[in-house]
C-alpha cells in the first residue's frame, strides 16, 4: 500500500492539511498498537506495522516538498541532483566558495545577510515553481491523463527538486558556518 | 485482563500506581509513604535493603549504598566518569561499554541494581491489591535512548515484570494531566527530575495527545545542582575532604537546596570538615544559572522542531522535583509569557500518568490516545564516516524506514551494518546503537545483490531490524549486537540469578520484622524492670529476665532472624510470671476503681 493509499487519497499533490490531520487520528484510533496489548501475537505484530506504515505515511505527506519527491519516487523517477544543467552547478559552487569565506571568518556581516538572501531568493523561486507544477500535475490527472502525458511533468518535478535540494544544502551550510 | 500497574523509575525516587474506577492512585509502601526512594542497600551477608531503609544508610555505608543508578543505565565507563568522580561508588575493570559497580566482589549492572527498586515496588502493588502483578508500563526520560530504554526494559524482566509499554514521563504527565481537566490545545511540559531533563510539546485534541517535538538532555538534573554545591563546599572547605565525606557533604548540600526552596537565605554546616557558610538565594541562583540556562536552550529547540513560537502554546506543566526551585519556575514562566501549572504534585504526576496509560493498555479508556516521537534521529554508517539519516527525529513512533544495501566484491556473502542514533554529521559525534552482519547473501557479482533493511521503532521507542534479499526474497539473518546493552543471555542469565535475592530478600525482611518484635519486647520488659511487681520475684526469676534481655539486645546485632526470633522467646517465658503478675494487678486496680464508681452512682 502506498502513502496516499494508506490515506486513501487519489495521486495528487495538493493536500488540505486539516482533512489530513483529522484521517490521521481516526486511522491511529483504528491502528494503533495500544489497543491491541491482549491482542495473539501476530494481530499486535500487523497493529504495529499498520500503524508504523501511517505514521510514515502522515510525516511524508504533511511535507510539501518530501510529499513531491515521495511521488516522483513511486513513478519510478529519482531526484538524486545527477541531472542538473551546468550553468546551475557553476551557481552553485559559486556560492559556496563565498560561504567557505564566511567559514574562514573573511566576510562582513552585511556580506553574510547579502548570501542569505541570494539563497532565499532563489529558493523562493523553486518553491513557487514547485508549487506551479504541482498545480499543472494535479490538473493533468483529474482530467484522467495518460501515463505518456504526465511524464514530462514528473521529469519537470524531478528536476526542480534535484536543483532546489542543492539550494536547501547551501541554506544549511551556511546557517552553521555563520 | 490481569492488571497493569504503571510505575515511575525515577533517578531519586520511584513510584507504582493504578488505575482504579476510572481515576488513577498512587500505591504507598508499607511505611505509608508514596514515594520509594531509589536507594539499595547491600549488606555483607548477602541481604539487600531498598527504599527508605538504605535510604538512612547512605552515611554510614556510602560504598554499598547505591543510588541515582539511573543515571547509568545504558552507559559505558567513558560517559560516566566525571560522575563516578564524586560518587562513592566501586566501578569494576570491565566496565567498558556497560558500566558495572562492584559489591562485595561481585558485578552488578544498572539494570539488575534497578531490578531491585521494581521488585520492591511490585511487592508494594501485589500486598495492596491483593494479588500478582506481573504486567507494567515503566516511564523513562523522553530524551533517553535507544539502549538507555532497553536497559529499563531488561530491569523489569529482572525483576519479573512484563514491559508491556515504555511511555515518556512528560508524555505520562500530561496524560494525567489531561485526564485530570479535559483541555485542548497545545501543552509544554518541563520536566526536570533528579537527573534528567525533558521538555515536550503537545497537540491535545478530542483525546488524542499528540506529541509534537521533545528535547532535553538525560544528564541534567537536581543530582548536578547538588553537585554544583558540592563543588563549592569542596572548593572552600580548608580541610581537603576525602571520598567517605561525600555523602555528609551531598547530603547537606541536598538540605539548603532544599531549603533555599522557600527560604531567602539557609545556613551549610558539615561537622566533620570543619565547614560552615551561609548560602542566600541569590548565590544559589547565580550558582545554578547555567544549568537553568540549559533546560531553557532545549525548551527553544523543542518549540522550533514544532514550528512554533513561545506565545502559540496554551499551557505549560511543571514536572519534577527540581521544578520547585523558584528561579526554575521564573524562568520557565518568562520563556513562554504564562504562568506554569504546579496543581499536581510533580513527584507523582509521572506515576500517575502511567497508570492511565496501562489503563488504555488494559482497554479501559479507548477515549484517549497518546502518540509519541522519537527524540533522536536514527541514521546507518555510510562512506566516510558520514552518518546518513533514515528516520528523522520526533517522527512518530512507531516508525519505519528501508534503506537499501548491496556488495562492493564480487561473491561478497556478508555485508556490516552500523545503526546510530544523533543529531550530528559524523558518526564519531553520534551515538553507536548496534552493529550487524547481513550474512548468507547468494554470492552474485559485486553490486547485484538488492539487500532491503527496514529499520522499525516500536511505541517504546525501540528499534528492531530485518532484512530481506531482493532477488532471492529470503529473509536474511540478522544478528544485532547492541554497543551498549545486555545481550538477551544475559538478562536471561540475571533473571536466574534474581532468583536467590528474592530468597535472600524474604531473609532480610524476617530480619527486619524480627527486629523491630524484639524492640517492642525489650520496651515492654524495660517497664517490667521498673514496676513494684519486679521485687517480688525471686533473685533467680530477676538474674534470668536480665540476663535473657541483654543476650536479645546483642542478638538483634547480627543479621539472622531465627536467632532474634529464639532470643524473644527466651525473653518471653523469663518475663511470663512477671508479666502476669502485672497483669493481675491492673485488673484488680480497675476492679476497685469500678467498684467506686458504682458505688458513687
Amino acid at each position: 500500500m502506498n502513502y496516499f493509499e494508506v490515506f486513501g487519497l487519489p495521486k495528487l499533490l495538493n493536500i488540505d492539511l486539516k482533512t489530513l490531520e483529522r484521517k490521521f487520528h481516526e486511522l491511529s484510533r483504528k491502528y494503533h498498537p495500544d489497543y491491541f496489548t491482549t491482542a495473539a501475537p501476530p494481530e499486535r505484530q500487523q497493529a504495529l506495522q499498520m500503524t508504523a506504515t501511517l505514521n510514515d505515511a502522515y510525516r511524508t505527506l504533511r511535507h510539501p516538498v518530501q510529499r513531491v519527491e515521495y511521488l516522483v519516487e513511486l513513478e519510478g523517477f529519482k531526484a538524486d541532483g545527477s541531472k542538473v544543467p551546468k550553468s546551475f552547478l557553476m551557481e552553485v559552487f559559486e556560492i559556496n566558495e563565498q560561504i567557505e569565506e564566511v567559514k574562514a571568518g573573511n566576510a562582513t556581516s552585511e556580506q553574510i545577510a547579502t548570501l542569505r538572501r541570494e539563497i532565499e531568493e532563489r529558493a523562493a523561486r523553486f518553491d513557487s515553481q514547485l508549487k506551479a507544477v504541482s498545480v499543472e500535475w494535479d490538473k493533468l490527472v483529474e482530467s484522467g491523463a495518460s501515463e505518456i502525458q504526465l511524464k514530462p511533468q514528473l521529469t519537470k518535478l524531478t528536476e526542480i527538486l534535484s536543483e532546489s535540494s542543492y539550494i536547501r544544502n547551501l541554506q544549511r551550510e551556511l546557517e552553521e558556518k555563520a | 485482563m490481569p492488571r497493569i500497574v504503571g510505575i515511575d523509575l525515577g533517578t531519586t525516587n520511584s513510584l507504582v500506581a493504578i488505575v482504579e474506577n476510572g481515576t488513577p492512585r498512587v500505591i504507598p509502601g508499607p511505611d505509608g509513604s508514596n514515594l520509594v526512594p531509589s536507594v539499595i542497600y547491600f549488606g555483607e551477608n548477602g541481604e539487600v535493603l531498598v527504599g527508605n531503609p538504605a535510604k538512612a544508610k547512605l552515611i554510614e555505608k556510602p560504598k554499598n549504598t547505591i543510588f541515582s543508578i539511573k543515571r547509568f543505565m545504558g552507559k559505558g565507563m567513558t560517559d560516566v566518569r566525571n560522575d563516578l568522580a564524586l560518587l562513592p561508588f566501586e566501578v569494576s575493570a570491565q566496565s567498558e561499554n556497560i558500566l558495572k559497580l562492584k559489591i562485595f566482589g561481585r558485578d552488578y549492572t544498572p539494570p539488575e541494581i534497578s531490578a531491585f527498586v521494581l521488585r520492591e515496588l511490585k511487592r508494594n502493588a501485589e500486598a495492596a491489591l491483593g494479588e500478582d502483578i506481573v504486567n507494567a508500563v515503566i516511564t523513562v526520560p523522553a530524551y533517553f535512548n535507544d539502549a538507555q530504554r532497553q536497559a529499563t526494559k531488561d530491569a523489569g524482566r529482572i525483576a519479573g515484570l512484563d514491559v508491556l509499554r515504555i511511555v515518556n514521563e512528560p508524555t505520562a504527565a500530561s496524560l494525567a494531566y489531561g485526564l485530570q481537566e479535559q483541555r485542548q490545545g497545545i501543552v509544554a511540559v518541563y520536566d526536570f527530575g533528579g537527573g534528567t531533563f525533558d521538555v515536550s510539546i503537545l497537540k491535545l485534541s478530542e483525546g488524542i495527545f499528540e506529541v509534537l517535538s521533545t528535547s532535553g538532555d538525560t544528564h541534567l538534573g537536581g543530582d548536578d545542582i547538588d553537585e554544583q554545591l558540592m563543588r563549592l563546599v569542596m572548593g572552600e572547605s580548608r580541610t581537603s575532604p576525602d571520598p567517605r565525606d561525600f555523602p555528609s557533604i551531598r547530603k547537606a548540600t541536598n538540605k539548603a537546596k532544599e531549603e533555599l526552596s522557600s527560604a531567602e537565605e539557609t545556613e551549610i554546616t558539615i561537622p566533620s570538615l570543619g565547614y560552615s557558610r551561609k548560602l542566600t538565594r541569590k548565590e544559589f541562583d547565580t550558582l545554578i544559572e547555567p544549568i537553568v540556562e540549559r533546560t531553557l536552550k532545549s525548551c527553544r529547540q523543542a518549540l522550533q522542531d514544532a514550528g512554533l513560537k513561545p506565545d502559540a502554546v496554551n499551557e505549560v506543566v511543571m514536572v519534577g522535583g527540581s521544578t520547585r526551585i523558584p528561579i526554575v519556575r521564573n524562568r520557565v514562566q518568562e520563556l513562554f509569557g504564562r504562568v506554569p501549572h504546579t496543581s499536581l504534585n510533580p513527584d507523582e504526576v509521572v506515576a500517575l500518568g502511567a497508570a492511565v496509560q496501562a489503563d488504555i493498555l488494559a482497554g479501559g479508556k479507548r477515549d484517549m490516545l497518546l502518540l509519541d516521537v522519537t527524540p533522536l534521529s536514527l541514521g546507518i554508517e555510510t562512506m566516510g564516516g558520514v552518518m546518513s539519516k533514515i528516520i528523522p527525529r520526533n517522527s512518530t513512533i512507531p516508525a519505519s524506514a528501508s534503506e537499501m544495501f548491496t556488495t562492493f566484491v564480487e561473491g561478497q556473502t556478508n555485508v556490516k551494518v552500523h545503526v546510530l542514533q544523533g543529531e550530528r554529521e559524523l558518526v564519531q559525534d553520534c551515538r553507536s546503537l548496534a552493529q550487524f552482519d547481513l550474512k548468507d547473501i547468494p554470492p552474485m557479482p559485486a553490486g547485484l545483490p538488492r539487500i532491503e533493511v527496514k529499520f522499525l521503532i516500536d511505541a517504546d521507542g525501540i528499534l528492531s531490524v530485518s532484512a530481506q534479499e531482493q532477488r532471492t526474497g529470503k529473509y536474511q539473518s540478522v544478528e544485532v549486537k547492541p554497543t551498549y546493552g545486555l545481550t538477551d543471555e544475559e538478562v536471561e542469565r540475571m533473571i536466574l540469578e534474581s532468583f536467590e535475592y528474592a530468597e535472600a530478600d524474604i531473609e532480610a525482611r524476617e530480619v527486619i520484622e524480627a527486629r523491630n518484635e524484639a524492640a517492642t519486647v525489650l520496651i515492654a520488659t524495660e517497664k517490667g524492670l521498673k514496676s513494684e511487681q519486679f521485687a517480688d520475684l525471686s533473685a533467680e526469676e530477676q538474674n534470668e529476665i536480665t540476663a535473657a534481655a541483654t543476650h536479645l539486645q546483642e542478638t538483634v546485632k547480627i543479621e539472622d532472624h531465627r536467632a532474634i526470633r529464639d532470643a524473644i522467646e527466651r525473653l518471653s517465658q523469663a518475663t511470663q510470671r512477671l508479666a502476669e503478675m502485672i497483669m493481675n494487678s491492673a485488673i484488680q486496680k480497675a476492679l476497685k476503681n469500678k467498684r467506686v464508681k458504682e458505688v458513687e452512682s
